[in-house]
């Protein structure tokens, strides 16, 4: 499976020494010697305070404090030798929210809880996790006497846990739904698996994010020299952990993939500055200067040296996880190893107990270190003789998003004990990957006299990315992409705002385009034995097209002192949507305080989709042995229904207001 | 006969909006001094101007000077005149030019013929209905900053003018460069190739406060006044390169009292402004040697001892350093575009040097006046060595006092003609993005 790529709109933002930071490993020769210049080192330091509340989730509870971040950030600049200039930028934080809020994301997260059994069976509507109808022993009392259906609670306790997306859509009967552990790791390991930097973070490193093997403290220790020719050419090279930023749209990426972004820290509503995970990287470029024809031209390559990483998505039970994703992540996992009940499986009704390694994920496959590995990219970037910057831009680079792919052999069935053979597809049982993605794309920006705006322009294809589709074997395929933004900056004068100073208002246009969209409606596809999918959708279910507008109104007040400014973000296929006003406010120089709120809307009532219950795996028993493979389409909000939420509908029930502070010293 | 009439009216006309100039234009243009220095009654060096004395000295004083210190907000104190005379190969590049630029056929167009100097020499004919209009390009392709200078730093100060309360200090770097029409540092006459056909740019990085830092700001004017200038943002918090559209040029720069249209005086098109000669006075404006001049401790020395000017005053919001009684041309502008913020600029541009920022006052669309603004200059041989015998007047230090607001903001200048510091790769938008 393949998360949701379409970009975030977002609305839209120190215990180390400084010495440990600088010591910047030998990635080059001729490097500066760090102590050659004279020049002092130019240092700032800022505490950053976030404070957050939210208020009740899907089903009815109230969360209360989600986050309590204190962030210490140390900014040093430093002229070296023979042109060479240093940053470096540290950064550690604090958020108590696990110590303060242990009810909700720390020790004493979760509890036991109950799981749906539409049919009755058993007298029942529901089931205590490890409760389920379908058990080892009602099977063999059906026939199956090798089955392998229970799994052992001692091992898999019905306690820590919540139900499977019910933050965002609460518990609805006849869904399929699980229970998913929702304690730091240290505190319960049931389904911790690192999928690149979270999933398996205990709370210590939930507390302290930049604390790890990683070290994330290091935001930024780069070198960097501008070497200049003959004829307004230069030579500029930057080498060392940093954030590389293609591209000309705000809150979406489309071209700025170059570094992955942390999630976790406030899902989609940081300022990217803020989250992208600087990596390891040299850029070098070739500024050609003007020609005949282009006022400016230069070349530029990327090399992403560094070892891979993923998109931080937020731990499950931590207060950011972004689509839910990575509690179904967890729950899969847990799955996997220990079994558990599912809600409303067999027939679509009864609530069943699976062993381990039945249905889950079973491993995340992590690309080590290697040159093929690496990550490379090239851009030109130039001006026309009438003005028009562009850019074209070409990446070949990994996935920062996992895709689940349908395991071929391993698991076991249930019914027979047996192993599955890859004559059994469409199993709910996967193994996670990163795929190797190729993007090619541009952008431009331009000034509208007539209209008294700036254009901006961005689009990409990428090819190789992966999306879910229970049509396909292993439950994914992999389409090309086109995404692309339109966006329009317009300082306009509203005089009650403000008569003598612009606000500006920046709308923006997200399209993505899934190609060869593979989408069977209601009863359109055609199994081997005659039936259909009489039950739902089946295939992607990513939007073939998918629209995001977000609108920016941002007013200056009192000297750009006080600016108060609201976002909305309108996902038109999830049809939900963010409102975000917020109003930031310098006192002085060395303090800034904002304060906000975030609240979404809209419904979800239509981002369910076909769970693969009746994806018909293990016929004869899970139907016709001709049709395996053939989903009859019954729906849920899980799994897939977060792909067609977005991060928006996942999130419509984390209404939110926060206030930060910032003081420089 | 009437037709012959008609003809010989049309051509009294055509050469009285554009009479030959002459050398002897140029040696008055750019030695006005030449017979002696202007004098007003009652003024002399040492000459303090205050609200108690200041109706003496009213015909002395530019509208907007006058009110600030009829309401006691600031005084003045008067220093001896000074000959600000301009670099030898602008003066020459002047004559070698004479009589080659020509005024559009109509207001707003542009001019032909221009090569480099000073295009319209001659004194303003008050008849001339165009006069200002040909002052307005003399400014435009006046020797302003030079071929190519930086300013490290300019200090923006916000001031509460009421309280006297510092609320924001800026650290800006500023560059200049002239693409064309150079005349003194190499590439002359102009940086090559230049397919654009760019005039100037201006780039200015912000060094603080931290929620600004890292903001750099590229605008580059083409020499086809038609053209709209392109104008980047660099925003350190977004680490990308934003267009900015045509608006926000009229906004005020990242909260200060200054629009990007009020740099270095006038900072947009030609065509922008309807421009109106309304006669020439002598009035005061801050024109001093930095050497001389009260210095201040608000802001630190530089490392090798350079101390900025000293500011007072009500707020804080004044030049403290003298100000000289100099020949100016009174020239108002008034935007073409009726959404444009203000109503008109009247500027009291400095004779010999044709800068525009000696003495400002800015009105709003109602006709009231708003802002009061003023950039002080240094003689160049009495600043940084650096400057010494460049003939450029060294801006030293601004005062943009916002009298509705009852707010001003202070500028503290190091400037220095450094062809060095302002390679064109810099004014280049790739140059914003990879920093240097």
């Amino acid at each position: 499976m393949k998360w949701y790529q379409h970009q975030r709109p977002a609305c839209g933002l120190i215990a180390a020494s400084i010495a440990a930071a600088f010591a910047l490993p030998a990635v080059a020769g001729g490097l500066p010697d760090m102590g050659a210049s004279a020049k002092p080192w130019e240092v700032d330091v800022l505490y950053d305070n976030h404070l957050a509340y939210r208020g009740e989730d899907a089903t009815g509870h109230t969360v209360g404090l989600s986050k309590f971040r204190n962030t210490l950030t140390v900014e040093a600049d430093k002229p070296v030798a023979d042109g060479w200039k240093f940053r470096g930028v540290l950064r550690g934080s604090f958020d108590a929210v696990y110590r303060l809020n242990d009810d909700e994301y720390g020790d004493k997260a979760g509890g036991p809880v109950t799981l749906g059994n539409v049919s009755g069976a058993g007298g029942v509507f529901e089931v205590p996790h490890g409760g389920g109808i379908i058990n080892n022993q009602s099977a063999a009392a059906m026939g199956l006497t090798t089955n392998a259906f229970g799994f052992d609670t001692t091992a898999n306790p019905n306690d820590g846990m919540r139900v499977l997306g019910d933050r965002w859509h609460g518990v609805t009967p006849g869904d399929v739904a699980f229970g998913v552990p929702v304690r730091p790791c240290d505190e319960d390991s049931r389904g911790c698996r690192d999928f690149g930097g979270y999933g398996d973070l205990d709370r210590t490193e939930l507390e302290l994010p930049e604390f790890n093997d990683r070290l994330d403290f290091i935001r930024e220790a780069h070198v960097r020299k501008t070497t200049y020719l003959d004829d307004g050419r230069a030579l500029y090279l930057k080498i060392g952990k940093q954030q590389v930023i293609w591209g000309r749209t705000d809150l979406f990426r489309v071209l700025d993939v170059i570094n992955p972004v942390d999630y976790s820290r406030n899902n989609i509503y940081d300022e990217l500055e803020d989250i992208r995970i600087p990596m390891w990287i040299a850029q070098a470029e070739y500024r050609m200067g003007p020609s005949e024809t282009m006022q400016d031209r230069n070349i530029s390559l990327v090399w992403n040296f560094d070892k891979f990483r993923p998109n931080n998505l937020g731990q499950c039970g931590s207060p950011n996880v972004i689509l839910d994703a990575a509690c179904f992540f967890r729950g899969m996992a847990n799955l996997w190893d220990n079994g558990g009940t599912v809600a409303n499986f067999a027939d679509g009704a009864v609530a069943t107990d699976f062993g381990p390694h039945q249905i889950g994920i079973r491993d995340v496959h992590l690309p080590d270190w290697s040159i093929e590995n690496t990550q490379l990219g090239v851009k030109f970037e130039g001006v026309t003789e009438g003005g028009v910057s562009f850019s074209l831009n070409a990446l070949t680079y990994r996935s920062q998003l996992p895709s689940l792919r349908g395991l071929v052999t391993g698991p076991t069935n249930p019914f027979t004990g047996a192993p599955k053979t890859a004559d059994e597809t469409n199993l709910i049982a996967f193994d996670v990957y990163y795929p190797r993605l190729n993007m090619i794309g541009g952008s431009a920006d331009f000034e509208a006299e007539a209209l008294g705006a700036a254009i901006r322009l961005e689009g990409a294809l990428t090819v190789g990315e992966e999306f879910p589709n229970s049509a396909r074997e292993r439950l994914f395929s992999r389409n090309k992409v086109w995404r692309s933004v339109i966006g329009i900056d317009r300082p306009t004068f509203i005089p009650w705002i403000n008569p003598r100073r612009t606000t500006l208002i920046s709308a923006q246009l997200f399209w993505q385009h899934i190609f060869d969209h593979e989408y069977y409606e209601t009863g359109t596809r055609v199994a081997p034995s005659g039936a259909t999918n009489a039950l739902g959708p089946v295939g992607m279910a990513d939007w073939k097209d998918n629209f995001i507008g977000t609108l920016l109104v941002k007013a200056f007040l009192m000297n750009d002192r006080l600016s108060p400014e609201l976002i909305i973000a309108r996902d038109f296929r999830s049809r939900t949507h963010a409102i975000a006003p917020k109003v930031e406010w310098s006192v002085s120089d060395q303090l800034k305080v904002t304060f906000g709120a975030n609240f979404k809307g809209g419904s979800n009532s239509g981002n369910r989709f076909d769970d693969c219950r009746s994806c018909n795996p293990y016929g004869p028993f899970t139907g016709p042995v001709d049709d395996i493979g053939y989903s009859l389409g019954l729906g849920s909000y899980e799994p897939l229904g977060r792909f067609r939420a977005g991060p928006i509908g996942t999130a419509i029930n984390e209404d939110e207001v926060f206030v930060t502070l910032r003081y420089k010293f | 006969m009437l037709k012959k009439l008609s003809l010989a009216l049309v051509v009294a006309g055509f050469i009285g909006g554009a009479h030959a100039a002459t050398e002897a234009d140029v040696e008055k243009s750019f030695h006005p001094y030449k017979g002696g220095f202007p004098t007003f009654p009652g003024l002399k060096a040492g000459t303090t101007i205050s609200k108690d004395n200041v109706e003496q000295f009213k015909d002395a004083l530019a509208d907007g000077t006058y009110l600030m210190i009829k309401n006691g907000y600031t005084t003045v104190t008067v220093g001896e005149t000074t000959d600000f005379k301009l670099p030898q190969e602008y003066i020459q590049a002047t004559l070698d030019n004479l009589n080659k630029s020509q005024l559009g056929a109509a207001v707003g167009d542009n001019i032909v013929g221009f090569a480099a100097g000073r295009p319209f020499p001659e004194e303003p004919d008050i008849k001339d209905p165009r006069a200002g209009e040909k002052l307005a390009w003399n400014y435009k392709y006046g020797l302003n900053w030079g071929d190519n200078a930086i300013i490290n730093p300019l200090i923006f100060k916000y001031r509460n003018m009421e309280s006297g309360e510092v609320e924001r200090t800026l650290r800006n770097k500023f560059h200049f460069l002239n693409f064309k029409h150079r005349i003194r540092d190499e590439p002359v006459p102009e940086v090559t190739p230049n397919p654009s056909d760019l005039f100037r740019a201006i780039y200015l990085e912000v060094e603080g406060p931290e929620d600004l830092k890292g903001t750099k700001l590229l605008i580059q004017r083409y020499d086809d006044d038609a053209k709209l200038d392109d104008a980047y943002l660099y925003l350190g918090f977004q680490r990308r390169v934003r267009r900015l559209a045509t608006g926000q040029v009229t906004d005020a720069f990242l909260g200060s009292d200054l629009m990007i249209e009020d740099f270095e005086g006038y900072n947009g098109r030609v065509a922008d402004m309807k421009w109106t000669y309304k006669g020439t006075r002598n009035v005061l404006l801050p024109m001093w040697n930095h050497n001389e001049a009260p210095l201040s401790d608000e802001i630190d020395p530089d490392a090798d001892g350079y101390k900025y000017i000293a500011f007072g005053g009500k707020g804080g919001c004044f030049l403290q350093a003298p100000w000289q009684l100099r020949k100016t041309y009174v020239l108002e502008a008034a935007p073409v575009n009726p959404n444009h913020p203000i109503g008109k600029r009247v500027f009291y541009m400095d004779a010999q040097l044709q800068n525009l920022n000696g003495a400002i006052e800015i009105y709003d669309r109602k006709g009231e006046l708003w802002k009061v603004w003023s950039v002080g200059k240094s003689h160049p041989d009495h600043h940084l060595p650096i400057n010494k015998g460049t003939g450029v007047g060294i801006d030293d230090g601004f005062q943009m006092v916002d009298i509705q607001s009852n707010h001003c903001t202070t500028g503290h200048f190091r400037g220095e003609i450094a062809p060095k510091e302002t390679p064109p790769q810099k004014f280049q938008v790739q140059y914003m993005r990879g920093g240097d």
